[in-house]
């Protein structure tokens, strides 16, 4: 058993799709139905066999969640991902786990973008 | 990778190679690293070695000389950070309420920072990740210089973070009323602690230690667990410990030389001290590579 589909709700999937490619770098793979009566699109993440399953919500119902994207570089990716338009909601900072940012997508979703770091002997 | 990389704003970025004797004058604020071997600094009667695990600050205007003593090639790294660029970061800092910097906690660290700042720190945490990555991304021909600016800008975050660990919050444990004979003691107790890491693979006394700290020895040993939470003894065992991990790592030296490289007298304590720190021996440490 494993996790392959993450849901992602929105009012917009055109928009919600652009941020995805556009922004993120990820790839549309095509639409599918996973649920009855829901119009969904599959985004293919970095991870080989991870989806984001972009699901209609316009009214709303089921709210926003959180999810967490890991990088080796959160400097980098922090610097590549205002570069290519993502409005952060605050500068890269320093966590108990590592060093992370957060940002949100057109619909309200937020990221958040995290290094994980093992202080205790990196040498 | 050798290169030599001055940014716009006049921040430089040094990588090479080093095998040679080198005499200078820093021009500005530096940060001094070595990725392989060891890099011996001679400033004023002062001899500081840095080495895989550790750092030196260099103040604008000190007169050094370097040497490398090292049988591995030594891999130096150095940043330079322009006046302008240092001070915006300082305002910047001093400006924000919740910054580890906070001068309102520390109210000394301005009077004393430039007195202090000038020795070896460990490089840990993350300036060490942050240094890696940069040197990463320029060794790969990285030109955006925001990005760049954007690494000095953490590097200068964590190494003020580490002054504040290492200087002001140990000042707090010493248990004297005056916050100047705080800053005083603890002074001189990086001065024990600069002797140790540049002298760890040799015989040191507890006199030749005080006196270069120029504190007593029963001085020195109360005041060096109050604010360490460790003898300098145990001090200087960690840091034999880590560098032997260092050589262990990265060359082909046998155990027992390395036992004695790096000033362990007895090859059975080494490997007794070896598992009980990092919970594996010393063989097996190195095979895992």
């Amino acid at each position: 058993m494993k996790i392959k589909y993450i849901p992602v709700f929105t009012d917009d999937i055109e928009k919600q799709v652009a941020f995805f490619v556009e922004n993120m770098g990820f790839e549309f793979y095509g639409k599918k139905s996973l649920l009855p009566d829901q119009e969904s699109v599959l985004i293919r993440t970095n991870s080989p066999d991870l989806f984001i399953v972009i699901l209609m919500d316009a009214d709303k119902e089921f709210g926003r969640g959180r999810i967490i994207v890991n990088t080796h570089d959160c400097l980098n990716d922090y610097h590549n991902l205002k570069m290519a338009g993502v409005v952060f909601h605050n500068e890269p900072h320093y966590l108990p786990m590592g060093l992370g940012a957060e940002f949100y997508d057109p619909s309200g979703n937020q990221y958040l973008l995290i290094e994980e770091r093992s202080y205790n002997n990196p040498v | 990778m050798e290169y030599l990389r001055t940014l716009r704003n006049n921040n430089v970025i040094y990588s090479g190679t080093r095998n040679n004797f080198n005499q200078q004058t820093t021009s500005d604020f530096s940060i001094r690293f070595v990725f392989s071997g060891n890099e011996r600094y001679s400033i004023g009667k002062r001899q500081l070695s840095i080495h895989t695990d550790s750092f030196l600050i260099l103040n604008k205007g000190t007169h050094y000389t370097s040497t490398v003593e090292s049988a591995i090639p030594v891999q130096s790294f150095g940043i330079s950070f322009d006046d302008k660029f240092l001070q915006d970061f300082k305002n910047s800092w001093r400006l924000k309420d919740d910054t580890l910097l906070n001068l309102n906690t520390y109210p000394f660290i301005n009077r004393y920072e430039h007195e202090f700042d000038e020795t070896i720190y460990p490089f840990k945490g993350d300036l060490f990740f942050n240094v890696n990555h940069l040197k990463h991304h320029i060794g790969r021909g990285l030109q955006d210089e925001l990005l760049i600016n954007e690494y000095l800008h953490h590097c200068l975050i964590n190494y003020f973070q580490i002054f504040n660990e290492e200087i002001f919050q140990k000042a707090q444990r010493l248990n004297f009323l005056s916050k100047s004979t705080k800053i005083e003691i603890l002074r001189r107790l990086n001065l024990a602690k600069e002797y140790l890491y540049s002298n760890y693979n040799t015989n040191i006394s507890l006199d030749e230690l005080a006196e270069y700290a120029c504190l007593s020895v029963t001085h020195l040993l109360r005041t060096f667990r109050q604010a360490f939470h460790q003898t300098p003894h145990q001090f200087l065992v960690q840091i034999r410990l880590q560098r032997a991990k260092d050589l262990l790592k990265n060359t082909d030296y046998p155990v027992n030389e390395i036992v004695n490289m790096v000033g362990f007298d007895c090859p059975s304590s080494f490997i007794r001290l070896f598992k009980d720190r990092f919970q594996v021996t010393p063989m097996k440490y190195r095979l895992s590579f």
